[in-house]
């Protein structure tokens, strides 16, 4: 068994290195500078090893937990619809059709656009005066144009639409796998024992498709609490920090105000949403499969 | 009958909610600047090309999808040649540790990489790997590896052992094995790898934005977002390079879309 | 010239693809933002170059946003990058990089008998401590725009006061009904140029940011409170448009130069765009004079500008000084002047026939200039102005917020920011 050991170890001593040295290490910084105060514009009050504080501070910051609230606001909002939408795009696209091949091409435009084009060209949508949605709405009648992005209501409204557009196609595809994996002869037997297609629905597609709506759900959801670009290029967190997402509130603690400590303590705080909603998912689906 | 009606009325909202707000930023490139700025806005444009040359000639477009497209590519190739060893052998040798790797690689896919690109920025200076190609694709490797090797390990689970055993028998290397028979057999996931890697280094703006700050390395999407000059907003030829950007994408994904469905069809009812 | 640019470009282009360690001996790393006249600029460096034989300068081009740039830059600094030499600060930022250490403190090339040719207010924005950390290259001070046309068809002069300027305006817009004007364009989304919108009404009112003497935030007091409930209830309430909260510089002038605004506050830098008729439709219509106040008295506008610092970890100091002080020289600054209609920080220039035949509109901003109210100097001036900006962003944005709790709220932070200063005693 030596050989193969040493076998394996070659093969994935690339991954390793890259792994180790580009991910692993600075997630250790980063843990390990959570515990630190340091900000960089004060030099004179050094790296002060200060524990939990961050931590603690985080939990009475009234920003941070605003944050808190918006990011999970955007979660809960956005995942079910892209959901919603994806499995309709799905169900669409697993019916043989003409121009199938067409339309299944067209839906993976809106997930083949950058991410810092698509936030641009919803901002230019988006614009009280030469946007398409006031377009829309309104017509010509210029007056009555709003200004999403500037309004506290609207502009997260507007952001989680901006991703719901983007994201919707991802889990199209994740649904439409998971879909054409359901055999036909079920659909046969239920269609034998007189089931309408929302009985098929609700009896043979929605259990067999439960893996793949959970392996969506999972992806989706971590991204989503990571969620930056989005905002960096459309509103820059505001208006009235109605889009401060918790990714974005750590950028700017770390980079735009040099506090490093805190920053990095937000970092985690995301990072350990991730982890809780990943093993949420895991746990709900390790009864029902060996999963590696 | 009525089937048919309201299938195509899905066809139809289907197919304009995702191309309406696409097509209208392309059609903005196209406009002359006083269709711009109509207020209200214009729908048809005139076709007017002046924004995509002013974004070639003033803005340098084409260079930066030069970078993108060095930098997009290399990052692939590389981690689909390094997912592809390791998936090899998390699949093929008996290792009670590689259950634990695979969990590994997804909790450090899950950290925001807001923090991780400070540390990040400090290793690639002390390389001396900033603002070159390789420092911004070492950078890509390690964020794509994990995506890649979960992909890849749950394509190459699916060849049977007894055709590699054949191979073996046979005199081969392992490394003969899986260049020969693994990676023909498992092509479906190595493209979907490829294709999701690739788009995800053409896309990446983060750690771009503060690794290249030479203009002559800038990628796409740093290009576009240094666009906005010290006091204009060029939404024409933003719009310009957006579509150019995400032409090419466009085209691979038509050419590939029947291996990436047929991919994330094995791998995520499998997987 | 097109033969030194085409050399240029050559040059410029064999350098990066050198081996690095050949080229650093020779580099000058200079961070800038994308200029909107770049011909100018290529054209100075190139000079710089042909009078400095064996120095190469080669420039790294950040995004245009002030708050963006400075994240990059803190990034290098903070990692004591070698690799940069010469970078552009926003008038803010001098005491910021001088605390860090991350600028180089100037003393012993900017002299003071060179200081005194310079404009006084930037000069003292740069200054941390009793040392100099930057040399200005361009000022900026908020001016207020006007519709010379519409005023005067309705017989009013500008006005003196920001009561008088919302009276003005709703009497024009009343008369002028389905034009689709608005009274007022300013800049009021979440960012810097808030702060610097906000305070020119607040400390026009006899108001202050905070108390740099005591330093505690003055918000909560009665002259802030009533000048953002002005801003809030009067210019965006009635003269104005929501679209305004989302508002940086280029969007806001975009409005005024559709002919679509009466009012306009903004930078000098405006003032060739809208007299420009290729981005323009009012070209010729305008007016420009300085900011009302609420008692009369002076406005108050407030202190804007570039100035170019060395990198304390930069290898090459004092080449780096003969390139700040060749782009500050005056013969660069009237060259820039000339060409991007920016204001130069050499009192000299002021008097300049040339610049003065070109930009009429200088001699009358020097009074201007010259009382221009730096923003507090600070090194924990981010952080305070994220603080601040998230204040008036949710008390403008929201018609029925109680200021008086936001102010205070606000107030308790940054008290608790300076704090951390007070056991230094900062100035």
């Amino acid at each position: 068994m030596k050989g193969t050991d040493r076998a394996a170890v070659l093969f994935l001593l690339p991954s390793f290195i890259f792994v180790g040295v580009f991910s692993l290490f600075p997630i250790f910084e980063s843990f390990r500078m959570s515990f630190y105060q340091l900000i960089l514009t004060l030099p004179w009050l050094g790296q002060k090893m200060v524990g939990w504080q961050n931590y603690v501070d985080l939990a009475e910051d009234p920003v941070a937990i605003e944050s808190l609230l918006t990011t999970l606001v955007f979660v809960g909002v956005t995942i079910p619809l892209e959901l919603l939408f994806g499995l309709g795009i799905a169900l669409v696209l697993n019916e043989a059709f003409h121009g199938r091949g067409l339309l299944r091409a067209v839906v993976l435009i809106p997930w083949a656009i950058p991410t810092v084009v698509s936030s641009q060209m919803w901002r230019f949508i988006f614009n009280d005066r030469y946007g398409l949605i006031n377009f829309i709405f309104f017509g010509g009648d210029v007056s009555r144009y709003l200004a999403p992005l500037a309004d506290p209501h609207l502009a997260l409204i507007a952001i989680m639409a901006a991703e719901i557009w983007k994201t919707t196609p991802f889990a199209a595809l994740i649904l439409l796998a998971g879909l054409q994996g359901i055999p036909d002869d079920l659909y046969e037997a239920a269609s034998v024992d007189g089931a309408t297609a929302w009985q098929k629905f609700r009896h043979v597609t929605s259990p067999l498709l439960k893996p793949a709506l959970l392996l969506a759900l999972l992806f989706r959801t971590i991204d989503s609490l990571r969620v930056f670009d989005l905002v960096f290029v459309m509103t820059q967190g505001g208006p009235a920090d109605t889009t401060n997402v918790l990714q974005f509130y750590g950028y700017k603690k770390t980079f735009a105000e040099g506090m490093v400590g805190y920053g990095s303590a937000i970092a985690v705080a995301v990072f350990l949403m991730s982890l809780v909603f990943s093993l949420a998912y895991l746990r709900f689906l390790n009864p029902s499969r060996q999963e590696a | 009958m009525k089937r048919s009606v309201t299938f195509a009325l899905f066809f139809v909202g289907i197919a304009l909610y995702c191309l309406v707000p696409f097509l209208w930023f392309v059609l903005t490139s196209l406009k002359s600047s006083a269709e711009l700025t109509a207020i209200p806005p214009k729908l048809i444009p005139s076709f007017h090309w002046g924004f995509y040359q002013s974004a070639l000639e003033k803005y340098g477009l084409l260079h930066y999808i030069v970078n993108s497209v060095i930098v997009a590519g290399l990052a692939t190739l590389i981690t689909i040649v390094i997912g592809s060893l390791a998936a090899y052998a998390m699949t093929r040798f008996q290792l009670a540790w590689t259950h634990v790797y695979l969990l590994i690689l997804l909790a450090i896919s899950m950290f925001p990489q807001i923090a991780t690109a400070g540390p990040v920025w400090s290793i690639l200076d002390r390389l001396n790997w900033l603002n070159t190609y390789q420092g911004l694709v070492a950078a890509y490797i390690a964020l794509s590896l994990p995506l890649a090797i979960w992909i890849l390990t749950t394509f190459f689970r699916e060849v049977p052992r007894e055709i590699e055993e054949a191979a073996l028998i046979d005199g081969c290397s392992r490394f003969q094995s899986l260049y020969k028979v693994i990676l023909p057999l498992a092509a479906p996931g190595i493209l979907t790898a490829a294709l999701l890697v690739f788009i995800y280094a053409w896309n990446e703006f983060f750690f771009a934005l503060i690794i290249m700050t030479d203009p002559t390395v800038q990628t796409l999407p740093v290009g576009i977002a240094l666009f906005p000059g010290e006091y204009t907003m060029p939404w024409g030829e933003i719009a310009a390079a957006s579509t150019v950007a995400t032409v090419p994408l466009i085209v691979l994904t038509l050419i590939f879309q029947r291996g990436i469905v047929r991919g994330l069809c094995a791998g995520a009812v499998k997987g | 010239m097109p033969n030194a640019q085409k050399f240029f470009c050559l040059a410029f282009s064999l350098c990066l693809y050198w081996p690095n360690a050949w080229a650093q001996n020779s580099e000058l790393r200079f961070v800038t933002w994308r200029a909107e006249v770049p011909k100018v600029w290529d054209e100075a460096i190139a000079d710089f170059e042909r009078q400095n034989p064996g120095i190469k300068l080669v420039r790294e081009v950040g995004p245009q946003s002030s708050t963006q740039i400075h994240d990059l830059l803190t990034q290098k600094l903070k990692n004591r990058d070698p690799r940069l030499d010469v970078f552009f600060m926003d008038t803010i930022w001098p005491a910021e990089f001088a605390s860090a250490g991350w600028a180089l403190p100037l003393d012993r090339y900017f002299t003071a008998a060179e200081r005194d040719k310079f404009l006084p207010a930037p000069i003292s924005a740069n200054q941390y401590r009793g040392q100099i950390f930057g040399v200005p290259l361009f000022i900026d001070a908020g001016v207020l725009y006007y519709r010379k046309d519409l005023l005067g068809k309705f017989g009013l002069a500008p006005p003196r006061t920001w009561p008088e300027l919302v009276e003005q305006a709703k009497s024009i817009l009343a008369r002028e009904q389905g034009s689709g004007l608005v009274g007022f364009s300013g800049q009021f989304k979440q960012y810097e140029g808030l702060i610097c919108n906000m305070m020119e009404y607040i400390l026009s009112g006899g108001g202050a940011l905070w108390d740099e003497k005591r330093m505690v935030s003055a918000l909560q007091e009665p002259a802030a409170l009533e000048a953002v409930r002005f801003v809030r209830d009067r210019i965006i309430g009635e003269i104005s448009h929501r679209g305004v909260l989302s508002y940086e510089e280029p969007e806001s002038l975009a409005l005024f130069t559709q002919g679509l605004a009466i009012f306009h506050r903004n930078w000098p830098y405006a003032w060739s765009i809208v007299n420009d008729p290729a981005h323009s439709k009012i070209a010729g219509k305008v007016g420009i004079t300085p900011l009302p106040s609420f008692s009369g008295a002076k406005g108050v506008a407030a202190l804007g500008g570039w100035q170019l610092g060395i990198s304390r970890f930069s290898a090459k100091p004092d080449i780096a000084w003969r390139f700040v002080s060749f782009m500050t020289s005056e013969q660069i600054q009237k060259r820039i002047g000339l060409a991007t209609g920016r204001a130069p920080t050499r009192t000299a220039l002021y008097e300049d026939a040339e610049l003065t035949g070109k930009m009429p509109q200088l001699r009358s901003l020097l009074d201007t200039f010259k009382q221009a109210v730096p923003r507090p100097t600070t090194p924990v001036y981010v952080p305070l102005s994220n603080i601040m900006q998230r204040y008036f962003s949710s008390v403008l944005a929201l018609p029925n917020t109680d200021i008086k709790k936001r102010a205070s709220l606000a107030a308790r932070d940054m008290n608790r920011l300076l704090d951390l200063l007070r056991e230094r005693q900062m100035p």
